[in-house]
C-alpha cells in the first residue's frame, strides 16, 4: 500500500469516531461558548459578543459565592478522599495476602456502581433526622436529640468523599502494585526503615498515579450535581445547582453557558497545575 | 502489638464506611412499614411487589437497557474503528486526533449535556430517549477507544502482519484476527459503557422528555422524600450493575491471566 | 569489609514444595561464589535466605561469626543487587548511590562525595546528574553495583546481575565484575544459570539442583571432575556412554577402563567433546563415521557414529584446521582419566 493510501485507509476507519465527537462535543461547546456571549432580553436570545455574563458573575453574590462553594468542597474531597484512600490501597496491595487482594479490591469498590443517584439517596438514609446515625447515638445515649446531618455541606462531602475514595483506592492500588517489590526491598536492604521507604521511594513512584486521581476526583466533583442537590439540600448551592436553576426556572441558557465555561476554566488551571505528574493516557 | 493490628483496624472502618449507605438501602428496602428509618420491623418483600407493579418505572427500566445497550454497542464499534486506524496507520497528527477523541473525557456530563441541550433546542428537535442515547456516546466513546487502543499491543500487529502476508484481506484481517484477539478489551469496554451508561443521570436527565431512563423516574420519586419503594428499586439497580461487574470479572479478566 | 558466611543445615518450603534441602555451605571472606543451576533449582530462594528476604524454614545463617538467621536485610551487613536492578527512577545516579549513606545519617556533602568516588570505580563519575532511565543497560547494572558497594557490605548479594545484557556487554562486564570484587575484597556471592559466566568469573562455583547443592569447588575442578552426573552435564556438553562397573574395572563400549570403584554395576561414563582426540590413545574409540561437522572457530563440533557402536552418537571437538566432510571415517581415542564414571542407580 502506498503511504496515500494507508493514510485515506486510516481515515476512513477514524473518520465515524471524530465525526460523531466532532458534531456532537466540538460544535455544542463552540455553541455554548457563543451561547455565554449571547444575553436574554425579556425571553428572547440576543446573539452577540457580550460579556454581560461574566461580568454579572462578579456583581451577584450569590453567583460569585457559588464559584467559592463549589472551589471549597472539591479542594476538600479531593484531599480527604486522597488521605483516606492512600492507606487502604496500601494495607490492600502490601498487607492483604496475595491470594485475597483482588476479592479485597473488588469488595471495596463494589459501592462504586450503585447507581450514582441511589448511592446519594442511601446517604441521606444514614444521615437523615431519623436516620442510622442519629438513631444509633440516641441509642447508644450519646446524645439526647438527633444532631443535624443531612441537608448540610458535611453531608455533601460524605457522599462524596465515600464515592472517591472507593474511585481513589482503585487507582492509588493499580499504582502500587505495578511497582517491582525490589524497590522495596532494595530501600528496606540498603538501611531505610518502613517510615523512609515510603517516604523516599514509594510516595515519589506513585506521585503520578495520586496526582492523576486526584485530578479526575477534582473534575468529577466539582462538575456534579446530584450530590450536593440531595444531600446538601439548598443551604448553599454549587456552580452546577446554580446551572440547573438557570435553565429550570428562569430558562436563562446564556448565563447558564457562562457558568459552564467558568467550570471548564477551573478544570483548565487544575490541568494546568498538576499536568507535570498528569497520565492520562495510564488511567 | 497495637501497631500490627492497626491496619487491620484501618481496613474494618473502611469497609464499614464503604458499606454503610448500601447496607442501609439494601436493609430498608425489606421494611414493612412507609418508612424507611429505624426500628427494622421487616423483613417484607411488600416494596419489592408494589415497584415491580409500577408500569412508570417498569417502563423506565426497559428504556434505561434501551439506552444503555445502544449506547455502548454504537459507542464500542466506533472506538474500535478509531483505534484500529489509528493504531494502525500511520496518520500525520494522530496524536491530535487521540487528543480530540478522548477530550470529553475531561468535561463535566453537566457541560456535555449542557452544550447537546443547547445544540438540540436551538435545531427544533425533539428530546427523546434517542437524544440521551447520542450524550451518552460522547461520554462512552472516549472510554471505549481508549481501553480497546491501549491493548493493540505490537503482538497483536505481528499477528495481523502474518495474516495479511498469509493473504487476508483488511476486513479478513480484522473479522478472524484483531477483533477475536482484541474481544476481552471489546468486552471491558461494551459492558463498562453498559454500567455507565445505565446508571448516567444528567444528560438523560437534560436530554430525555416524555420517555425517561431509570435514574431520571428515581430523581423524580426523590422528591417526595424517603421512602422505602426508593430502597427497593435501588437495591435492584445495585444488583443489576453488581451482576454485570461480577460477570465482567469472572468472563473477561479472570481469562486474560 | 569483608566477612566469611556459613551456612547451615538450611531447609525451606514454600507450602508443599521443598525449595531448599539440607543446604550446609562455607563461603571464606573475599570470595567470589557463583550459585549455579537451572530455572526452580533454588538458588534465589538461597540468595534471598541470606540477603534476610525469606526467612528459612529451618537451618541457621552466620555471617561474620553472628548467627543473622532472622535479622531483617536493612540489619544485615549484606546487600543485594536486584535482577531488575531497583534503580530509583526518580533519584539521580549519586542520589541513587548515596541512598544508603543517607538512610545511616551521613551528611549531604560527604555522601555526595562518597557516591561520586563510587561512580567513578564504575566509570561513571561524569554521569552522576542523570537519571536511571537515560542509561544503558549495562551502564545501569553498574550503578547498581555502586550503590550497593555504598554501604560498605560484608557480603554483596548478586542476583543474575548479567542477565539483561547481551552477550558481548556480559563478558565484558563478568571481567569488570571480577576486577572490582579484588579491588573491595567484598565477598561476593553471585546467582547465574550461565556456566560460562560462572567459570568465567568465579573461585568456586556452587552447583545447586533440585534444592540440592550437587557439588561445590573450584571452575576447573567442577567441569573437569564434576562430582555429580547433573553438575557433570550442566558445566558443559557431555557424551554418555553405557558402562558398567566391576571388580577389575568399568567396562565401557570401547574398552576397559581401570578405575578403582566399588562394583556395582550399571554406570554411565562421561567423556566431554573435546577430551576426544583423533589418532592413537590409552581407550582406543576406533573408527567413527563423520555425519556432520560445523566449524566454530576455536574448533569444528562434529557428530560421528563409531563403527563398533553402531547406536552411539558422539560429539567431539575436533582441531579446527582440518574440517572434517560427512562421510568421512576418522580414527578417535581418548585417554584414561577424560573419563568420569557415575554409577546409575536401579
Amino acid at each position: 500500500m502506498t503511504p496515500r493510501a494507508e493514510r485515506i485507509r486510516g481515515w476512513g476507519f477514524a473518520a465515524p469516531a471524530l465525526l460523531w465527537t466532532v458534531a456532537f462535543f466540538v460544535v455544542p461547546f463552540l455553541v455554548m461558548g457563543a451561547m455565554s456571549l449571547a444575553t436574554l432580553e425579556g425571553r428572547t436570545l440576543v446573539w452577540g459578543l457580550s460579556l454581560a455574563n461574566y461580568v454579572e458573575l462578579t456583581e451577584k453574590a450569590y453567583l460569585a459565592r457559588a464559584i467559592m462553594v463549589s472551589l471549597e468542597i472539591t479542594v476538600t474531597v479531593t484531599v480527604v478522599s486522597v488521605v483516606l484512600a492512600y492507606p487502604l490501597a496500601w494495607i490492600i496491595a502490601f498487607r492483604v495476602p496475595a491470594r485475597w487482594q483482588r476479592l479485597a479490591l473488588l469488595l471495596a469498590i463494589l459501592p462504586f456502581w450503585t447507581s450514582y443517584v441511589v448511592r446519594s439517596y442511601a446517604w441521606l438514609l444514614v444521615l437523615a433526622r431519623e436516620g442510622m446515625i442519629n438513631n444509633t447515638l440516641i441509642g447508644l445515649g450519646l446524645i439526647s436529640e438527633p444532631i443535624t446531618l443531612a441537608n448540610t455541606r458535611f453531608a455533601t462531602v460524605t457522599g462524596f468523599v465515600h464515592f472517591f475514595v472507593m474511585l481513589l483506592t482503585l487507582t492509588i492500588y493499580a499504582n502500587l502494585i505495578q511497582l517491582s517489590p525490589n524497590y522495596r526491598r532494595a530501600a528496606m536492604d540498603l538501611g531505610a526503615n518502613a517510615f523512609q521507604t515510603f517516604r523516599h521511594v514509594i510516595l515519589p513512584l506513585t506521585l503520578p498515579g495520586i496526582v492523576t486521581g486526584a485530578f479526575l476526583t477534582f473534575v468529577l466533583c466539582i462538575g456534579d450535581y446530584v450530590t450536593p442537590q440531595i444531600l446538601g439540600g439548598n443551604t448553599e448551592l454549587t456552580v452546577p445547582q446554580v446551572i440547573m436553576v438557570q435553565l429550570g426556572r428562569r430558562a436563562d441558557f446564556p448565563l447558564a453557558s457562562a457558568l459552564a465555561i467558568v467550570l471548564m476554566g477551573i478544570v483548565t488551571l487544575a490541568y494546568i497545575a498538576s499536568a507535570r505528574w498528569l497520565r492520562l493516557d495510564r488511567l | 502489638m497495637i501497631l500490627r493490628m492497626l491496619p487491620w483496624a484501618y481496613l474494618l472502618a473502611a469497609f464499614v464506611f464503604i458499606y454503610l449507605p448500601v447496607g442501609t438501602l439494601v436493609l430498608f428496602s425489606f421494611q414493612e412499614g412507609s418508612l424507611p428509618v429505624p426500628p427494622f420491623n421487616g423483613p417484607s418483600l411488600r416494596w419489592y411487589g408494589d415497584i415491580l407493579g409500577d408500569d412508570d418505572l417498569t417502563g423506565a427500566l426497559l428504556n434505561s437497557l434501551l439506552v444503555a445497550f445502544g449506547a455502548a454497542s454504537v459507542s464500542v464499534v466506533l472506538g474500535f474503528l478509531a483505534a484500529y486506524g489509528l493504531a494502525r496507520h500511520v496518520l500525520p497528527g494522530s496524536a491530535v486526533m487521540r487528543g480530540l477523541l478522548i477530550a470529553p473525557l475531561t468535561v463535566s456530563y453537566l457541560i456535555v449535556g449542557l452544550g447537546l441541550l443547547i445544540v438540540i433546542t436551538r435545531a427544533g428537535l425533539g428530546l427523546s430517549l434517542v437524544t440521551a442515547a447520542i450524550g451518552h456516546v460522547v461520554i462512552n466513546l472516549p472510554i471505549a477507544f481508549a481501553i480497546i487502543y491501549a491493548s493493540m499491543g505490537a503482538q497483536q500487529q505481528n499477528a495481523e502482519r502474518a495474516a495479511r502476508d498469509l493473504g487476508a484481506s483488511e476486513a479478513q484481517v480484522i473479522r478472524l484476527v484483531t477483533v477475536p484477539m482484541l474481544m476481552p478489551a471489546i468486552a471491558a469496554a461494551f459492558f463498562l459503557s453498559v454500567t455507565l451508561s445505565w446508571d448516567e443521570f444528567i444528560i438523560a436527565f437534560l436530554l430525555t422528555r416524555f420517555d425517561v431512563t431509570l435514574p431520571v423516574e428515581i430523581w423524580s420519586m426523590l422528591r417526595s422524600g424517603l421512602s422505602p419503594r426508593l430502597n427497593a428499586i435501588g437495591s435492584l439497580v445495585f444488583l443489576v450493575s453488581v451482576s454485570v461487574v461480577l460477570i465482567l470479572e469472572l468472563l473477561v479478566f479472570r481469562r486474560r491471566r | 569489609m569483608t566477612a566469611p558466611v556459613i551456612l547451615a543445615g538450611l531447609n525451606h518450603w514454600f507450602g508443599p514444595f521443598h525449595a531448599l534441602k539440607d543446604i550446609d555451605l562455607t563461603i571464606e571472606a573475599g570470595e567470589y561464589v557463583t550459585l549455579l543451576g537451572p530455572s526452580g533449582c533454588g538458588k534465589t530462594t538461597l540468595l534471598s535466605v541470606l540477603g534476610g528476604f525469606i526467612d528459612p524454614s529451618a537451618g541457621e545463617v552466620l555471617i561474620g561469626g553472628r548467627d543473622m538467621t532472622h535479622v531483617p536485610p536493612a540489619k544485615r551487613p549484606t546487600t543485594t543487587m536486584f535482577q531488575d536492578y531497583a534503580l530509583f527512577p526518580h533519584m539521580s545516579l549519586r542520589d541513587n548511590v548515596g541512598f544508603g549513606p543517607r538512610m545511616a545519617g551521613m551528611g549531604r556533602a560527604a555522601r555526595n562525595a562518597r557516591a561520586e568516588q563510587l561512580l567513578g570505580m564504575v566509570g561513571l563519575a561524569s554521569e552522576a546528574d542523570k537519571r536511571p532511565h537515560e542509561l544503558s543497560g549495562g551502564q545501569r547494572q553498574r550503578v547498581a553495583l555502586a550503590r550497593a558497594l555504598a554501604v560498605e557490605p560484608d557480603v554483596l548479594l548478586l542476583d543474575e546481575p548479567l542477565g539483561a545484557l547481551d552477550l558481548k556487554l556480559r563478558r565484558a562486564m563478568q571481567d569488570e565484575l571480577k576486577s572490582i570484587q579484588r579491588q573491595v575484597g567484598t565477598t561476593f556471592v553471585h546467582v547465574t544459570h550461565d556456566q560460562e559466566e560462572a567459570m568465567a568469573i568465579a573461585d568456586r562455583i556452587v552447583v545447586m539442583n533440585a534444592g540440592r547443592i550437587e557439588d561445590v569447588g573450584p571452575p576447573a575442578r567442577v567441569y573437569r571432575a564434576p562430582a555429580s552426573l547433573f553438575a557433570a552435564d550442566f558445566m558443559g556438553e557431555m557424551n554418555h556412554l553405557p558402562a558398567r562397573i566391576t571388580v577389575e574395572g568399568v567396562e565401557t563400549p570401547f574398552g576397559l577402563i581401570p578405575q578403582a570403584l566399588p562394583p556395582t554395576g550399571r554406570a554411565v561414563a562421561c567423556l566431554r567433546p573435546e577430551a576426544i582426540t583423533l589418532g592413537e590413545g590409552q581407550v582406543r574409540i576406533g573408527p567413527a563415521r563423520v555425519r556432520d561437522a560445523a566449524f566454530f572457530g576455536t574448533h569444528a563440533r562434529a557428530h560421528l557414529v563409531p563403527d563398533a557402536t553402531p547406536d552411539l552418537t558422539l560429539v567431539a571437538h575436533l582441531p579446527p584446521g582440518a574440517m572434517p566432510a560427512p562421510g568421512d571415517s576418522l580414527d578417535l581415542s581418548a585417554a584414561f582419566d577424560a573419563f568420569r564414571i557415575f554409577p546409575v542407580k536401579e
